[in-house]
């Protein structure tokens, strides 16, 4: 499959459930479904660009780097624009990009290979 | 005419040694014997270094000639053949500097190193099945490791004289799945004290007293090897299930550390909001 | 036996045509050996019975003598070789064990004779205080007097061809009891260029080989039985 296709996958699936691990924060229910979508966005931006650099790069190190760098900077827009719970979207932002910059190295090729370039 | 000891002893000697008179070698000094004949080490005069040079009876050149037309990086190249004015048939051939399997191993090589060697070996014997040869006689004695860490399989083609029995299939005539037990008895002897079951149910899969249970080529039982160094499930072994999951986490580490991580900042925050 | 005289040094015409017959070959027509097979089998295998009976059944030097004068006399004009499976053993073996058989038999035959049972000898038991065993001692003295008799060709080859002088620089070196001359000694002594000693050597090893494959061939069973022992023979 295509990387910037999976990283758009991955970045929206991860991100949707980024955003869905609000829930357990009662005062979001409200605007659960806003932030489903802004995280699904964030997700889906992250793993284009991860995407694109896996096409370019095979580094799984610098993926992950990659994907934790963006995941990072948007998931600090994000909490910006809200003036608030910057380390609580932050930080696990920062995660879900890393695993999304992973899992970007990781498709299409044969695991061993992946593993031999680690 | 009345022989002594001595001379007996020193006649047996040199009337043994090959007359190398009209062919371009120096005769050494003796190396080891094979099954099939003796080997020395001698120079070539006329470009000065030194070979291997192996001695036999005319009646054994047949299948060496075979062997002789192999030319693979585990198979050592042989430089002339030629008739001695003996009567014998020789071989010259390289010179192998390095150390045999069973004294390499000696010096404690990593596991790592331990299959790379059985891989070559196993390359080498692929390769001259494919071309109709058959070792018949592989056993740690019979494999070289040269000072490049490269891997050299001698003594082609002869049926073991005194053979080790260990490394003998049990079936009567010898074939390519009598190489494939052999090396599943090398591949056995390499391994060290305690080995990961993995590697020893490859090694008794291939010394499976029934030949058509064993592996059916060298090849297939490389890929088995090259699974397990890959993580992967080994054809041979059927794993207990926490050895399985153990394996599945080892190689998806790098994402399971990663949810791990995610988990792990979620629950962080959710709690020290709450204190 | 005519043999070709060696004409070239090096390659392989040096080796002469084979005239011997394997004992399998001169056997072909009946069970027994035909006289000559037989004479070559004394000729080689004479001494080391001989030896081989004094040191393992302690006869002294008249016994043994008569015993192995017995043995060669009776028990290999009896279907001896007939018996002999080729695929068990070789001919040297299976002739060792003749003679224990032959000696035991004696000796069973001679003490039934006997009043009192004074035992004469015992086959088992003294070994320990020799050095050898008995059937090394037996394989020893048949390699001597194989290598003996190869000599003895070989002496008679070289006055033969004219290559005296060969068989002289071949004496010095390679038959030589004690220290060894070297090939410059060799080389002056006879006013020749030590290349020359060189090849003369290797030339007379070479024939000498051969001459102890002939030998052999005439007393082994067939080529499988010459290639082993050959094989035990060369150091």
């Amino acid at each position: 499959m295509n990387k910037i296709l999976a990283g758009l996958l991955f970045g929206l699936v991860l991100g949707a459930i980024d955003g869905a691990t609000a829930w357990f924060y009662p005062e979001t229910h409200s605007v659960i479904g806003g932030i489903l979508v802004g995280s699904s966005i964030k997700g889906m931006l992250v793993g284009l660009f991860c995407g694109w650099f896996a096409r370019k790069v095979q580094s799984t190190k610098w993926g992950v780097l990659l994907g934790a760098g963006l995941g990072l900077l948007f998931a600090f827009l994000v909490a910006a624009m809200q003036h608030e719970h910057y380390l609580a979207i932050m930080l696990p932002g920062f995660i879900t990009g890393a695993i999304i910059g992973f899992l970007t190295q990781r498709t299409g090729m044969p695991s061993l290979a992946a593993k031999r370039q680690a | 005419m009345d022989v002594s000891d001595s001379v007996l002893d020193h006649l047996r000697h040199v009337a043994a040694l090959p007359d190398l008179s009209g062919t371009r070698y120096e005769l050494e000094s003796e190396i080891g014997r094979g099954g099939m004949g003796v080997v020395y080490a001698a120079r070539d005069r006329q470009l000065d270094r030194r070979v291997a040079l192996k001695v036999m009876d005319l009646a054994l050149a047949g299948e060496a000639q075979l062997i002789a037309r192999l030319e693979h990086p585990a198979i050592v190249p042989v430089y002339e053949t030629g008739i001695l004015p003996d009567g014998r048939a020789f071989y010259a051939m390289k010179l192998v500097a390095g150390a045999r399997l069973d004294y390499y191993l000696e010096s404690a090589p990593s596991l790592g190193e331990r299959l790379r060697i059985t891989r070559r070996i196993g390359e080498a014997l692929a390769f001259a099945h494919a071309r109709g040869v058959i070792h018949r006689d592989l056993k740690p004695q019979n494999v070289m490791v040269g000072e490049f860490g490269e891997v050299y399989v001698m003594d082609w083609g002869v049926e073991a004289v005194a053979g080790t029995p260990a490394f003998r299939a049990p079936e009567a005539r010898l074939d390519q799945r009598s190489d494939i037990y052999a090396l599943g008895a090398l591949l056995r002897f390499m391994l060290p004290a305690s080995p990961p079951p993995a590697l020893r149910a490859i090694a008794d899969k291939a010394m499976h007293a029934d030949p058509s249970a064993r592996y059916p080529d060298a090849l297939a039982l490389l890929a088995d090897i090259e699974r397990f160094q890959d993580g992967l499930a080994v054809e041979a072994w059927s794993e207990p299930l926490w050895h399985r999951l153990r394996r599945f986490a080892s190689r998806n580490a790098v994402l399971l550390w990663l949810l791990a991580a995610y988990a792990g900042v979620k629950f962080l925050l959710f709690f020290l909001r709450n204190l | 036996m005519r043999l070709d005289p060696d004409t070239t040094m090096g390659g392989p015409q040096g080796q002469f045509p084979s005239t011997q017959l394997s004992l399998l070959e001169a056997a072909s027509a009946g069970a027994t050996l035909p006289n000559e097979a037989l004479e070559r089998v004394s000729a080689l295998y004479w001494k080391p019975v001989y030896r081989f009976i004094r040191v393992k059944f302690r006869k002294n030097n008249e016994d043994a003598k008569d015993l192995t004068q017995s043995f060669f006399a009776t028990a290999l004009q009896r279907d001896l070789f007939a018996r002999f499976d080729p695929a068990k053993a070789s001919f040297r073996t299976y002739l060792r064990m003749a003679v224990e058989r032959f000696a035991a038999n004696e000796h069973a035959a001679r003490n039934r004779q006997k009043r009192g049972g004074d035992v004469e000898f015992e086959p088992v038991g003294e070994q320990a205080a020799l050095s050898e065993s008995p059937d090394d001692i037996f394989e020893r003295e048949w390699r001597r007097q194989l290598f003996a008799l190869a000599l003895d060709d070989l002496r008679a080859h070289c006055d033969a061809c004219g290559k005296q002088l060969q068989f002289e620089i071949f004496e010095a070196y390679d038959l030589a009891g004690g220290d060894r001359p070297s090939y410059a000694d060799l080389s002056a002594r006879h006013s020749i260029a030590e290349t020359s000693v060189t090849n003369y050597l290797a030339w007379a090893r070479r024939m000498l080989r051969q001459f102890v494959t002939e030998r052999l061939r005439g007393v082994t069973a067939g080529e499988r039985d010459l290639r082993d022992e050959l094989r035990r023979l060369w150091m």
